[in-house]
């Protein structure tokens, strides 16, 4: 690796125009090759001011006729390059580290051109991007919400359907006397409510409610009542209202029963009639 | 350029339209004949349909990669000139062939254009010689230096701040 030095940078001046003699050239690339960021950052310089000299070149467009012309070698040039894969060699007297560099000089025409157009173009397109995402993401909240309110009108449907059944829990002789607890079922859509109030436990232990289907009791989680004391759980799927016989509440100590029926006392019983 | 690379003669007939007023202009500028810089145009786009593959889009814009492709082309030409007198020629102002000034340059080419000169005619007369010289004429800092009588040093140093002055001329919001 050859260390940098300053007239290494004069060497890029000269590669980016491909004006360097054969020993000048060879040296640079030799560095180059090596690494140097000093000098990558100097060609990336002189690269946007070569390609604004390329633009000094006044403005002309090529004849009308020229394009015709372009196009049909082109197409001629497609049948052989379809065929075989012919490729033609870059005559180019000089080689790699020119044609990279030339090249990327040319990139910054690009850059200015793109006071008008390219900068323009990509601006807009991020623009479009973001967009973009910003409707995905919309999108994606309006079909959640769309979602939970289309559950909601099946919920409240439940309230309206006419073979809705509405059971009130009784207290059982272990119940408090202000225990209130109503379970709404629709047998058709196998939906359940169950609507509870003056349920805060007592501290230290929990309400949970039950489903009695075929004698066996069946756990539908603990009642979590706000500060009034008011719960409401909903259940998706009650299973077959044929075998399902009643609703119970058991006080059980904090966390629930840890058993597959009621450790505590069972307060409130609710049957449902067929 | 992908549609050119898979084989797609109307993608090349899109970039044809966009790029090529640059890229003649480039070529006219080097070679000062409307016959040559036509002939230099075609071989880059046979080129480019040819080489489509060596594009690569990580290192810049399609047109930065066509504008190499025509310079090359146009210095090639250029050298197979047997004469130098041709060069300093072209150097000179460069009569428009008739014809060729019937159809304007679009909005983008001639505001560039204006910029840039305007730019140009900022840097000393030596800097803009030396640096007009290589790309444009194609010649080698060493036959620069002879040409103008000046040490190669110093046409090494006035190349390099040259082009630096020109990028700093230019505000930096239209670099990328």
């Amino acid at each position: 690796m050859s260390a940098h030095r300053a007239e290494h940078l004069e060497l890029c001046a000269g590669l980016v125009l491909g004006a360097l003699d054969d020993t000048s050239r060879a040296e640079i690339e030799r560095h180059l090759a090596a690494g140097c960021p000093e000098c990558d950052a100097e060609l990336q310089r002189l690269s946007e001011g070569a390609v604004l000299l390329a633009a000094s070149a006044p403005p002309l467009v090529p004849p009308p006729a020229l394009r015709a012309r372009v196009l049909e070698r082109v197409r001629a040039e497609g049948v052989s390059r379809g065929a075989g894969g012919r490729v033609l060699p870059l005559p180019s007297r000089r080689p790699s580290r020119v044609a990279t560099w030339g090249w990327a000089a040319a990139a910054a025409l690009l850059a200015v051109t793109a006071a008008t157009s390219w900068q323009a173009s990509m601006r807009l397109q991020a623009e479009v991007e973001t967009a973009r995402r910003q409707l995905g993401e919309q999108q994606r909240q309006l079909a959640e919400r769309q979602q939970q309110l289309d559950d909601e009108k099946r919920w409240s449907a439940l309230l309206e359907a006419s073979a809705t059944r509405v059971v009130d829990l009784s207290l059982t002789p272990q119940g408090t006397a202000m225990l209130r607890a109503r379970a709404i079922v629709d047998p058709g859509t196998r939906r359940a409510i169950i609507v509870f109030t003056n349920f805060a436990a007592p501290a230290g232990s929990d309400y949970q409610l039950w489903a009695l289907r075929d004698g066996k009791p069946e756990s539908l989680g603990l009642v979590h009542a706000d500060a009034s004391g008011r719960a409401m759980v909903r259940i998706a799927d009650i299973g077959d209202p044929a075998h399902l016989q009643a609703f119970a509440v058991s006080l059980e100590k904090a966390g629930g029963s840890h058993s597959a029926g009621p450790e505590g006392p069972v307060v409130m019983l609710g049957k449902i009639g067929s | 350029m992908e549609r050119v690379r898979a084989g797609d003669t109307r993608a090349l007939e899109e970039l044809y339209d966009r790029h090529s007023g640059f890229m003649y202009s480039a070529a006219m500028r080097i070679l000062g004949r409307a016959a040559d810089a036509e002939e230099a145009l075609q071989e880059a786009w046979v080129q480019a349909w040819n080489r489509a593959d060596s594009y690569d889009p990580a290192r810049g814009a399609v047109a930065a990669w066509l504008l190499t492709l025509v310079r090359s082309r146009s210095i090639d030409r250029l050298r197979s000139r047997a004469s130098r007198q041709r060069t300093e020629q072209t150097l000179a102002a460069i009569p428009a062939p008739a014809g060729i000034d019937e159809v304007p340059a679009n909005a983008i080419q001639r505001e560039l254009h204006a910029r840039v000169t305007a730019a140009l005619a900022e840097l000393g007369p030596q800097q803009r010689t030396v640096l007009e010289l290589a790309y444009f004429g194609g010649l080698s800092q060493t036959e620069i230096a002879a040409q103008l009588s000046a040490p190669l040093g110093t046409v090494k140093s006035w190349t390099r701040q040259g082009l630096l002055k020109l990028r700093d001329l230019l505000p930096e919001e239209e670099r990328v």
